[in-house]
């Protein structure tokens, strides 16, 4: 039995240690702040890579921002999280907060790591 | 023929594997409590249409890295001249838009967020950018 659990929990390490590289990327380096709010987990999740190019729910869009967001069907209620490189000059921001703005929504939730 | 006369008696749990899944245990513990480190800013995404009466509008526009311009004036972050401003607009409840000219970095715009909500202003609209 206990090997058996031994094997679970170091996969389950292995997994999580995993998905943390893969997000921690160098393509996204996410701004600093002193926020002390967890971020919890919404319906959509945008990410604006070093590269310039935006990721929406974990694809890559190759359609306008506006336009793959319209395909969701969200309501003004909807949050949206953004994931944002932290050296992107502020005009990278500009298509998600305009497509935001067209679709009526009220909010936006910009991720960031605590200041070590 | 058996020489084994003395049998031990079956242990429940032997040592080595108890001391592996606790070496686990805490291996897991520790690299969880350092995942959830995300953290996250709130900012209204709307511009303009349901404002209130009552409140004014302020437009903070972060000029060049560490100075914002309020009203026309210049003031450099950490001043207490700009200490001053929030506090007031936390008191007065205005909406705040929130804008930067367009080569500014996603981090000097998260700092000022930051800021303002430490001063607790609730009433945060981020903009898009300006060209120069």
């Amino acid at each position: 039995m206990i090997p058996a659990i031994n094997i679970v929990f170091l996969l389950l390490i292995f997994f999580m240690i995993a998905g943390h590289i893969e997000a921690r990327n160098e393509q996204l380096q996410i701004p600093q702040s002193s926020s002390e709010k967890d971020l919890e987990t919404q319906d959509v999740d945008i990410q604006i890579l070093a590269n310039g190019s935006y990721v929406l729910n974990g694809q890559e869009t190759d359609v306008s921002l506006t336009e793959a967001l319209q395909l969701l069907t969200l309501s003004s209620e909807s949050i949206i999280t953004l994931h944002v490189h932290r050296d992107l000059p502020a005009s990278s921001l500009d298509p998600v907060l305009k497509s935001t703005r067209q679709l009526g929504i009220k909010r936006l939730q910009i991720a960031t790591v605590q200041q070590p | 023929m058996l020489l084994e006369t003395h049998r031990r008696p079956k242990q429940l749990i032997s040592l080595t594997p108890l001391i592996d899944v606790v070496f686990i245990l805490l291996l897991f513990f520790m690299l969880s409590s350092t995942f959830n480190r995300t953290k996250e800013i709130s900012v209204s995404a709307s511009s303009g249409g349901q404002a209130n009466q009552e409140s004014t509008t302020v437009k903070v526009l972060i000029t060049e890295p560490g100075v914002v311009r309020i009203k026309g004036y210049e003031y450099p972050i950490n001043s207490a001249a700009l200490n001053n401003e929030l506090q007031a607009y936390a008191k007065s409840g205005d909406k705040i838009y929130l804008a930067s000219l367009n080569h500014i970095r996603v981090q000097e715009v998260i700092k000022m967020l930051d800021m303002a909500k430490t001063y607790g202003i609730s009433n945060l609209s981020l903009s898009e950018s300006v060209s120069p």
